[in-house]
């Protein structure tokens, strides 16, 4: 019995990878942008600073990698997209006496269906499963120095992909809007120090259920591919804000990335499609 | 086409004023008042302990605050309102000053001199130190004899190997921690596990659950483990005097609950509040007591831990250039080997 479940788990994992299509032969490729930004940042984090909520305000870094390829559920109308992001910065209180330092790191693989509503509009609606971990981390502070982010939820997800020309120039342009619905989060109680978790073990209750009572995260991306004679080139904007609101600790993180990149798009062959070899021209095999 | 292009650019307008800062005079000694107030009332962890009525406190230093204030009368105002806590883990912290409340320990006598310590350490080649920990032998070898000043300077569990190792042949332990004002808890841990057999309950610790003065968490057993490398299992006389604090209060604390261990010397300072800190609107940084750790019988140590045998330096022994609490300590360990 658990063999039958294991081999119908690996299924389950598998399936979804191999989006190469059989319709008429052709493989489904992968769109891929790997992008750089850099903009604004707010942190508020009252374990940081208890009693009051600080707007620490500086510049960060980010690093984007994205994938999107069709998959074959429901005759290859559903998409999947995987989202790296790190990102750092660096930001001063308002009297610049002290500084925060942050690194985040998140992970969303999503599933979208693709609706066609005009030739040369894609609306793709769909949910994605999100991990965060990161940090915050103030110079200042003894005993509470940091505020550790470790977050895993599930978003309501939706892109808007438009195909148009400026001047006979073709542009693509990308709408996507990313809301968090529920998960699950870590917090320290209202006064809890990370000694008190970390070192004597007490970790009772530091796993909160999250969803809109207690937090409120977004995320628009607008971006805009266009290609020149070496490149695709895709820019963009990524708006992050996340709030949370969790045994009385308030947490605000707000950032504005202005990103750029470059897009590529190719075919991945893998597993059986590895033997095809006529298909392909390999340095390796 | 343009169009388009206005509307995104007006979208991207909307989601940027969207982060519109917060508006505040953060020079307003009124507002700095208020927010130092308001994060003590909301997280400091002793009014009910000590009995301080806080709103008390703010009605009789509120009439005090005024706009012409500069920042010293101001910084002087308010620290002079946190001395109200009777508290050493509360400071005010400023580019040009730090409030600290020391009478736990200024008002009693030192019971320590540095000089006179130095008659037994001998001079730099007669000692080894390692770490924060100065060590040597006393008594004709007979007694090993530990000063650590400082729970901030690290000592490493090889370290403290080679410093019991080194007393091998030592049939008695002083651990003397006057004035050692305290430091990191693990430093604390560390030297600590080296002196029970087994799992020992030594406190509690609790921490605040919500803004009301009196909402805690229920106590959560601090257990210090046996550590697996060496022990020592001889009789240790921990010295301590009143400026015994924080973490050294908590070794203190769990060296009590050691059989083989007997303190001697003068009550410890206190500083059982666990500190966090936070800050004022005009940068100003606040440190204070957050998070109270109790003994093992669920007892607050914020004003210090008695001695088992009070001992005091005497004048006579002072002019003599004699430890009385040193002296003590070699008498008592002889007695019990």
């Amino acid at each position: 019995m658990n063999r039958h479940l294991l081999i119908l788990f690996l299924c389950c994992l598998v399936l979804p990878l191999q989006a190469q299509s059989d319709k008429g032969g052709e493989p489904w490729s992968v769109n891929e942008a790997t992008l750089i930004g850099a903009g604004g940042y707010r942190l508020k984090d009252t374990y940081l600073t208890p009693g009051k909520e600080v707007d620490y305000a500086g510049w960060g870094l980010r690093i984007l990698n994205e994938r999107m390829k069709m998959v074959r559920w429901a005759d290859y109308r559903f998409s999947r997209q995987q989202i790296l992001n790190i990102d750092v910065a660096k930001t001063d209180n308002p009297a610049e006496s002290a500084t925060d330092f942050a690194g985040f790191i998140d992970y969303s693989l999503g599933y979208h269906y693709h609706l066609y509503p005009l030739h040369n509009l894609k609306i793709l609606t769909g949910a994605s499963a999100r991990g965060m971990a990161g940090f915050i981390y103030n110079t200042r502070n003894g005993n509470n120095p940091a505020s550790a982010k470790v977050d895993i939820d599930l978003n309501l997800s939706l892109l808007a992909i438009y195909h148009t020309r400026l001047r006979n120039y073709p542009f693509t342009l990308r709408y996507q809007l990313e809301l968090p619905v529920g998960g699950l989060m870590f917090s320290p109680h209202f006064g809890q120090s990370y000694y008190e978790i970390f070192n004597l073990k007490n970790y009772d209750g530091i796993v909160r259920f999250n969803s809109f009572h207690n937090k409120f995260a977004i995320k628009n991306y607008l971006t805009v591919d266009f290609s020149t004679k070496a490149f695709t080139v895709r820019a963009g904007y990524l708006y992050n804000y996340y709030y949370t609101d969790v045994n009385d600790i308030q947490t605000h993180i707000q950032s504005h990335s202005f990103m750029i990149g470059v897009v590529k798009e190719f075919i991945s062959f893998g597993g059986k499609r590895l033997k095809e070899k006529e298909r392909y021209r390999s340095a390796y095999y | 086409m343009y169009r388009r292009i206005f509307y995104i650019v007006l979208y991207i307008g909307i989601l940027l004023t969207a982060c519109e800062a917060e508006r505040t005079d953060m020079h307003s000694p009124r507002e700095n008042f208020e927010a130092l107030w308001k994060i003590m009332d909301e997280y400091y962890c002793f009014f009910d302990y000590k009995q301080i009525d806080w709103q008390e406190v703010y009605d009789r230093y509120s009439p005090q605050v005024h706009e012409s204030m500069d920042q010293y009368e101001l910084f002087d105002l308010l620290g002079k309102m946190l001395e109200e806590l009777k508290d050493g883990h509360t400071n005010l912290i400023s580019s040009f000053n730090t409030s600290r409340y020391w009478a736990w320990y200024e008002d009693y006598p030192a019971n320590f001199s540095s000089d006179i310590l130095n008659n037994y350490l001998g001079k730099s080649n007669e000692y080894k130190q390692v770490g924060g920990i100065k060590y040597r032998t006393l008594d004709e070898g007979r007694i090993g004899y530990i000063y650590y000043g400082s729970f901030a300077t690290g000592i490493g569990d090889s370290q403290l190997d080679d410093i019991f190792d080194y007393f091998k042949a030592c049939h008695g332990l002083i651990i003397d921690i006057r004035d050692n004002g305290g430091g990191t808890l693990s430093n604390s841990d560390r030297i600590a596990s080296r002196f029970p057999d087994e799992k020992t309950l030594v406190g509690y610790i609790q921490h605040k659950t919500g803004r009301g003065h009196a909402r805690f968490s229920d106590p959560y057993p601090i257990y210090l483990l046996p550590s697996e490398r060496i022990h020592w299992t001889r009789p240790v006389v921990v010295l301590t005097n009143r400026r015994c604090y924080s973490a050294a209060n908590n070794f203190v604390q769990k060296m009590s609950r050691m059989s083989q261990a007997t303190i001697l010397g003068d009550r410890t300072g206190g500083g059982s509040g666990f500190p966090f800190h936070s800050e004022l609107p005009n940068g100003w940084s606040i440190r204070f007591s957050a998070s109270p750790m109790l003994n093992e019988k669920k007892e607050h140590t914020e004003f210090g831990i008695d001695p088992d045998i009070h001992v005091s330096l005497t004048t006579e022994d002072s002019m003599k250039g004699r430890d009385t609490l040193i002296e003590r300590a070699i008498h008592f360990l002889r007695l019990s080997e």
